[in-house]
């Protein structure tokens, strides 16, 4: 090909490059084929399972806690900042079904700086999300701890960072050392988690509309309808909306990617808003703002008490744990993609992607993922690995967007999406100024250390890839 | 011409038994390079480590299988699923049978099951082509602890439903041979009329009949004797599900190579429907 990648890093490796030919169950190169396993529902339960366990068990009791009702708002901005985002996320999975995501769009469409960034900050911030999933699956731990008795008094922050410490290694280390497909068990947690969801929430729905009556404490606080509440909180909230660019990872593994690639995509983003703007109404209809700001991250439980007694408590608690679980670890798989993604282009050094002989798996890039997801977990803050999570892939999205009109606009041979969203650079240029816009609302040291994380992957690109070419190279 | 799918698990010390080698010498050959990967990595990259040393590995393979007769050639494929790769890389070079490598020495004599509602057609005509003029016995296997499929014996009636009867495509088989048009409704005749057939190819032709218990036990217990297995492939039951393939229990049981021996009823009368409506 004319206008492969080319040039090379500090260490001399070069960008791999080959020509491929892609069907709809394999990838086809030139001495092997690679299987593509993934199908329409492996694709939904992995864009799914991973958002879920955030907007539905973690941030209700946040969100609900500082504005109420309006919260409704906040997860219906998320969403439909996300819907806008995956629209064009779609029609460059299906041009470019490759590993790697959105990374893979933006060093295809915008170059390699940009690629470089992207690719360093997806890894980065799928860390973050990856810590804030833990730091819930904690919290949730301790939840479960009282309900079978043991009381954590004063020191409940520290054991909270212990729980979340202790889940990363171990997931590291399944994942490092575990041959088994969890692939059926994911998408077996996420049925589960639907199925126990719509119950609950159909409950909570026939509550809010007086059909079944349970006794809600009584509170004053009002909610705050606002622009700028609203908008901050979904700034907030939108770690919870992160999940379909994970889908776009796993982009080179989807049978039939043209049809399948933007279902998944669209179809986890609308699925989990619906469920958001509901758990969120349901939440707050039973407690008032105050009531949820006290019981903090695991409000749901008690949302789940006053709702269906302590059995309502028992499956929020049993669903927590499945579900920030099951993102940690969606998380942590995808994280290893994105770092094979920038290491097959030569943007980080090729011992990333090793694989171990023993096992078959990547240890290099799961250890990338594993061991910083620690460290971050150990501070067991929520709000700030939310935040910074939610700005490092706002900045890949509003990129993909901006990479999806250039791309357009250059029309290398080889693009040529099954699925094209309608209405030409609307959507796109929409979703760019939303991304980017919402980042206006983050708290301001979450964005301090965002750009931080992102000047230092552009010094890591004049330090060691300066001289790797990407743009418009297939 | 014939064409047999040999997988090998090619980065995990999969091989090939010399035995099955030169079993089918007389057909042609892809062997089937697979590395199964868990679904932390992505195939792509396990192709950047491996794929030169598992193609030389293919490559020696497939060039035994040169040397012992038929065609071959390779292909290499990196999954998280290896049934799925198996079955889509059957169809795709359209292989009559699949191996389910196993070991073993030079193949005296073979048993092929003829076990329930199995194509006999096609796994007798394959039968015929694997031994070819070479001094290789068979062993008709049935076991009578199966139902014989209630006679459907209108053979034309072939586009009302997706499932045709074995003992029409049985009768397909003897109508060339039997100028009675008897038909065998009981199993010892089904099993007399195949081996009929394969004493006409010019084999030697034994013939086992299985009175009770369960088929599965009774086939394995008829393998002492026999080098390798011949069935055909049966459509996923509840017992596949739980046990694992029937095919794969074969040859875990009996140590030895498994050849599949694919059904195409099912697929030919999806042509059969494709064409008439290609047409209108």
């Amino acid at each position: 090909m004319t206008d492969g990648p080319s040039g090379r890093n500090l260490d001399g490796d070069a960008p791999v490059a080959e020509s491929v030919v892609e069907t709809g169950t394999a990838t086809i190169t030139d001495d092997a084929e690679l299987e593509r396993t993934i199908g329409l529902t492996g694709g939904l339960a992995i864009g799914i399972g991973t958002m879920i366990g955030a907007g539905i068990f973690v941030f209700p009791g946040l969100a609900g806690g500082e504005i109420g009702t309006a919260a409704t708002a906040s997860f219906t901005v998320g969403g439909v900042i996300a819907l806008l985002v995956a629209l064009p996320t779609s029609e460059l999975a299906t041009a470019m079904p490759r590993s790697g995501g959105g990374y893979y769009f933006i060093s295809r469409g915008l170059g390699t700086l940009a690629g470089t960034v992207i690719g360093l900050s997806l890894w980065l911030g799928l860390v973050f999300a990856t810590a804030f999933y833990l730091v819930g699956l904690g919290y949730y731990a301790l939840d479960a701890l009282a309900q079978v008795g043991i009381a954590v008094g004063a020191g409940a922050d520290a054991v909270v960072s212990a729980i979340a410490v202790l889940a990363g290694v171990g997931f590291t280390v399944l994942n490092v050392t575990g041959t088994e497909n969890a692939a059926k068990l994911q998408n077996g947690i996420v049925a589960l988690l639907l199925s126990m969801l719509v119950a609950f929430l159909g409950f909570g729905l026939l509550e809010a509309f007086g059909v079944v009556a349970v006794d809600t404490p009584s509170g004053q606080a009002a909610d705050v309808w606002g622009i700028g509440p609203v908008l901050s909180v979904a700034a907030l909230v939108f770690t919870s909306y992160l999940g379909f660019a994970q889908v776009a990872t796993v982009a080179g593994e989807m049978k039939d990617p043209g049809r399948n690639l933007p279902l998944a995509m669209v179809g986890s983003v609308v699925i989990v808003t619906v469920l958001y703007v509901l758990t969120i109404f349901v939440a707050t209809n039973i407690f008032t703002r105050d009531a949820l700001l006290s019981a903090g991250e695991t409000a749901m439980v008690e949302v789940g008490r006053a709702l269906l007694g302590p059995a309502g408590a028992l499956v929020i608690i049993v669903g927590g744990l499945l579900a920030t679980m099951s993102s940690a670890n969606a998380s942590i798989l995808s994280t290893s993609r994105a770092i094979y993604g920038v290491s097959k282009d030569a943007l980080l050094p090729r011992w990333a992607s090793r694989i171990n002989l023993r096992y078959g798996t990547p240890h290099v890039a799961l250890g990338m993922a594993g061991g910083p997801v620690v460290v971050l977990a150990a501070t067991g803050q929520v709000r700030l690995l939310a935040e910074v999570a939610s700005f490092l892939h706002l900045i890949m999205y509003g990129l993909m967007c901006v990479a999806l009109v250039a791309i357009r606009r250059d029309r290398p041979e080889w693009y040529d999406p099954d699925f094209v969203v309608p209405g030409g650079p609307v959507v796109p240029v929409c979703g760019a100024l939303a991304s980017f816009g919402l980042i206006a609302f983050m708290n301001g040291l979450s964005i301090l250390v965002g750009i931080a994380v992102i000047a230092a992957t552009a010094g890591w690109y004049f330090y060691y890839a300066r001289d790797v070419s990407l743009k418009g190279a297939l | 011409m014939t064409r047999v799918l040999v997988p090998i698990a090619v980065l995990d010390g999969g091989s090939v038994s010399p035995g099955l080698i030169s079993l089918l010498g007389a057909v042609d050959v892809t062997v089937l390079g697979y590395h199964v990967l868990p679904e932390q990595t992505p195939p792509d990259q396990a192709r950047l480590q491996f794929e030169e040393r598992a193609t030389s590995a293919l490559e020696d393979v497939s060039q035994e299988f040169a040397a012992a007769g038929g065609a071959a050639d390779h292909r290499l494929v990196f999954t998280h699923d290896r049934e799925q790769t198996i079955e889509r890389v059957t169809d795709e070079v359209d292989a009559d049978a699949f191996a389910v490598p196993g070991t073993t020495g030079d193949v005296d004599r073979l048993l092929v099951s003829l076990s329930g509602d199995v194509d006999a057609d096609r796994v007798l005509s394959f039968v015929e082509a694997l031994v070819g003029d070479r001094d290789i016995g068979v062993t008709l296997f049935l076991a009578a602890g199966e139902r014989p499929p209630a006679g459907d014996d209108d053979a034309t009636d072939a586009d009302t439903s997706g499932e045709r009867d074995t003992v029409a495509v049985a009768d397909d088989a003897v109508d060339a041979g039997d100028a009675d048009h008897d038909r065998p409704h009981t199993t010892q005749a089904r099993l007399a009329v195949a081996a009929d057939r394969l004493r006409e190819a010019g084999i030697d032709v034994e013939t086992t009949l299985a009175a009770a218990g369960s088929p599965f036990d009774a086939l394995v217990d008829a393998v002492p004797g026999h080098d390798a297995v011949v069935m055909g492939e049966r459509a996923p039951s509840f017992r596949s599900f739980v046990f694992g393939e029937e095919s794969e229990r074969v040859a875990a049981a009996s140590v030895g190579p498994v050849l599949v021996v694919r059904d195409r009823r099912a697929a030919d009368e999806a042509d059969a429907d494709a064409t008439p409506a290609a047409g209108e």
